[in-house]
């Protein structure tokens, strides 16, 4: 190998330290479009409670994982549906959130003793100042839960831990459905502002939500549902993403940078090259 | 054994915790005519329509037989045993176990004129008292007789420790078993968690319904402000029930469960400890095919009294008989007389604790 002078030796190492910080730049954006629990919220400038208002194609959905909730009750391990697709939006003075969801049968009629309808449900923190539980939220950190039946209910909840659960007398939720090829599309709508233990979601923070699935056929009603995680609307200001992310890849970078500086300049030594 | 064979030192009477008193009823198996009067003072009082059409808060079924719904006794609920603590999974009974509400040719009969018969205007498969009359056993030893039923407000109730929303509620002045409106939310975990199936479902409120026990009557709330019993005791033309308080130990219920330990609760092994008891049924001796009475042979088995009461009833039927006996040898008992309602001001005691 060519014996190099320290102009170009130089030349190398500051080659390395424009790399190394356009890495950091770049590969968060490559690695993860987001964050894993994000729900972006698209500003669709219109009434979409309609479910298959064409302005959702404009809204990215996010896939969630289901699984059962535990709950104790009979079968509470049992139940049918392990992922849901969630896509939320804005226009100037209504949310909307839009759950779709597998289910072969539209379970909507509860007029038998054994007939159980379908359901879903979105669960925010009351107060977005702490997570709640997810298992419906607990005593000092209630949640606020919009609630959906296959017989056509609507319900707006409130409750702070399981078997709390206790409907608002007025709901200042509307939802609308479909069921078509064997999914259903549900669209929660309410207005941005609203007072009175619900959650705000006038758009200065990002806002927990979770979800839950309840298929009637299967019998499933009650603590036995298919739920997500806790996930969250990405309502807040930018940038998106939690702050620390852009810290932990400085940190990587500049660490990057200095091992390759320190082990140029190693390898330099062992050469005895001159300083 | 005693004069009078009550067990005084063995009483124990188990009521539930953080109840103060606890309502009971004894049904007397051997008076009942199978008329269902108290099932229609029952149902004209609670259950007429909104959704109710299909409950019989009160019915009365032929044993043996499959019963109202049909088939409850193998529907399962109730606990695995008797340290509560972990309940038997159920099922909820379907429409057609209940029976439909049928729409009969009333109107073409009354002012039509039709000359049809009166009959349901579809093909029911089942009802409620189905198959009334029924029974077993073969000509001439059938036999059969009347199970009537309400819900047996339960020192361990299986409905309430099922529901998750803790919707129903055992009534800390009476034990009374009761489904909070205002918290059930249709989930109907109660429904198949009762071994006895008298936990119903409304699909029109979509919420849980059950017995009463007639509380506003006996809390005196009633249109005379006088304190009553329940409508399907009052009503009863042979006034088989006796009705009152299991821990009011001057009265015959306490005497009968307690004491005499002839009146037991239907299907023990359930576990949750019901509050409603029955005298079982005393049927005479088969007959041979030429009429003659064999003393030795019971025309109901007994394995199938057993399979209803538990073991006790052998027992149960021993102390009838001896006393029985003992009547007819000119002696007394006080358990004939109890069982004969010779004082009437006994059969109701609701106002015993009153003063508390």
């Amino acid at each position: 190998m060519a014996r190099e002078g320290p102009a170009q030796s130089w030349l190398a190492v500051t080659a390395l330290v424009v790399l190394a910080i356009a890495v950091a730049a770049v590969v968060p954006s490559l690695t993860s479009a987001r964050p894993a629990n994000e729900v972006p919220v698209g500003d669709v400038g219109a009434n979409a409670s309609d479910p298959a208002a064409e302005s959702w194609t404009t809204v990215p959905s996010v896939e969630m994982a289901l699984s059962s909730a535990p709950s104790g009750l009979p079968e509470a391990g049992n139940v049918s549906a392990d992922h849901a697709r969630v896509r939320a939006a804005t226009n100037d003075s209504h949310v909307f959130v839009r759950v779709s969801w597998d289910d072969a049968t539209a379970d909507r009629n509860t007029s038998g003793p054994r007939a159980f309808a379908d359901a879903v449900a979105v669960q925010f923190p009351e107060n977005e100042s702490a997570r709640p539980p997810i298992a419906m939220g607990g005593t000092d950190n209630r949640v606020n839960v919009w609630y959906w039946t296959g017989d056509e209910r609507t319900e707006e909840l409130l409750a702070g831990g399981a078997g709390t659960t206790t409907d608002f007398e007025r709901t200042t939720v509307s939802t609308e459905a479909v069921h078509e090829e064997g999914e259903w599309h549900v669209t929660f709508t309410r207005e941005a502002a609203a007072a009175g233990n619900r959650t705000a979601l006038s758009g200065e923070q990002d806002i927990d939500l979770s979800i839950a699935v309840w298929n009637g056929s299967y019998d499933e009603r009650a603590g036995r549902k298919a739920v997500s995680e806790w996930h969250y609307l990405a309502m807040g200001p930018g940038p998106q993403g939690p702050p620390y992310e852009t810290i932990l890849w400085t940190v990587a970078g500049l660490a990057i940078l200095l091992t390759t500086v320190v082990t140029i300049e190693g390898v330099r030594r062992t050469r005895g090259e001159p300083t | 054994m005693s004069t009078d064979d009550a067990q005084e030192e063995d009483t124990h009477i188990d009521i539930a915790d953080g109840v103060d008193h606890q309502v009971a009823m004894v049904m007397d198996l051997n008076k009942c005519i199978g008329c269902q009067t108290c099932t229609v003072a029952c149902k004209t009082l609670w259950t007429e329509g909104g959704g109710r059409e299909h409950m019989y808060w009160n019915n009365v079924e032929t044993k043996p037989g499959e019963g109202y719904p049909e088939g409850w006794e193998d529907s399962g609920g109730g606990w695995q045993s008797d340290d509560h603590s972990e309940r038997q999974p159920g099922e909820i009974p379907g429409q057609e176990e209940y029976g439909g509400d049928w729409e009969f040719n009333h109107e073409e009969i009354f002012y039509d004129g039709s000359d049809e018969p009166l009959a349901p205007q579809s093909d029911p498969e089942w009802g409620p008292n189905w198959d009334e009359d029924q029974g077993a056993g073969e000509y001439p030893n059938s036999y059969y007789f009347y199970l009537p039923r309400i819900c047996n407000h339960c020192t361990h109730p299986s409905c309430v420790e099922a529901c998750p929303r803790k919707a129903l509620y055992k009534r800390e002045e009476d034990g009374i078993v009761l489904v909070d409106q205002e918290r059930c939310r249709g989930y109907r975990y109660c429904v198949e968690g009762c071994p006895y199936k008298k936990v119903y479902y409304n699909a029109v409120s979509k919420k849980s319904e059950k017995c009463i026990f007639c509380f506003p009557r006996l809390e005196g709330e009633g249109p005379d402000d006088t304190v009553h019993a329940t409508a399907c005791a009052e009503e009863c033309p042979p006034q088989l029930r006796l009705v009152g308080y299991l821990d009011d130990e001057d009265g015959p219920i306490y005497k009968l469960v307690e004491e005499y330990e002839v009146a037991l609760p239907l299907h023990p092994e359930f576990e949750t400890v019901p509050n409603v008891y029955y005298i079982p049924p005393y049927a005479p001796p088969q007959h041979s095919e030429d009429g003659e009475t064999l003393e030795s042979v019971d025309r109901i088995p007994n394995d199938y009294l057993e399979e209803l009461f538990g073991d006790r009833v052998n027992d149960a039927l021993d102390t009838i008989e001896r006393h029985r006996d003992r009547v007819r040898r000119g002696g007394e008992s006080e358990l004939m007389e109890m069982l004969q309602d010779k004082n009437p001001a006994q059969q109701y005691r609701l106002e015993v604790f009153d003063d508390e």
